[in-house]
């Protein structure tokens, strides 16, 4: 399994949409890491990940996530996480981060 | 007695799926149900994580996975060779200013029903963890 991603800008929403398909774990993290940290210095505005199709994420992708949040915040923007399903919800979850990130759906 | 069942892996991020899709078979295979096959994969991915990022192995080292069954439990000992670490020094996320890392360790313990960590700095880290079959304990 690997890790496809899709982003785009959506001007009208200033919000970058970023479609996470496959698995984020300690070898595909930093090509996460790489995608978002090009984005956000195009444009450092909030990022709607969705995870409608993401099947794993392990604790190196959620330091990217988290990285990523961190200097987002710096300009009151947010990580938006769409989609979840349940195992990843579950992860969300007992780490705390469902406090964190907003997540939707 | 139960069953017992090793592999040895590089110590290369590319290897971490193969584990988790070596796990989720004989976790399937025992007889737990889906939920408890994500955890345990999940747990052992990232004690794998853990041994690759943590232990400064050189990347042709390989290290060990050890899973051992019987009809009540699962228990996997994930071993390195690296620098190893100290325990003590592990924390509970802080939400108040979350970090990059640290969490692997801590979703080790939440997933899994007993882990033990053992690191002897210089010599390496073991990570046993624990899955009883049918009701939560």
């Amino acid at each position: 399994m690997s890790l496809k991603m899709n982003t785009q800008y959506l001007a009208e929403k200033n919000m970058w949409y970023v479609e996470v398909v496959g698995e984020i774990d300690i070898y595909t993290a930093n090509r996460l890491k790489e995608t978002l940290i090009n984005l956000l210095n195009e444009q450092n505005t909030d990022i709607r990940i969705n995870c409608e199709e993401l099947d794993y994420i392990d604790s190196t992708g959620l330091g990217v996530l988290i990285g990523a949040l961190k200097r987002l915040k710096q300009d009151n923007k947010n990580i938006i996480i769409a989609n979840p399903k349940p195992n990843i919800s579950k992860l969300l979850n007992i780490t705390g981060l469902n406090k964190i990130f907003i997540i939707e759906g | 007695m139960g069953d017992s069942l090793s592999i040895s892996i590089p110590s290369k991020p590319e290897y971490v799926s193969v584990v988790r899709l070596t796990t989720s078979a004989i976790a399937s295979r025992m007889g737990f149900n889906v939920e408890e096959i994500e955890d345990i994969k999940v747990a052992v991915a990232e004690a794998c994580t853990n041994a690759i990022i943590h232990s400064n192995c050189k990347q042709d080292d390989n290290f060990n996975i050890h899973f051992g069954m019987d009809e009540k439990k699962i228990v996997i000992q994930v071993q390195d060779q690296g620098n190893g670490f100290y325990c003590e020094a592990v924390e509970e996320p802080d939400l108040t200013s979350p970090k990059e890392g640290g969490l692997g360790i801590f979703i080790i313990k939440s997933l899994m029903d007993e882990v033990v960590l053992e690191s002897d700095i210089g010599k390496g880290t073991t990570i046993k963890m624990t899955k009883y079959l049918g009701d939560d304990i």
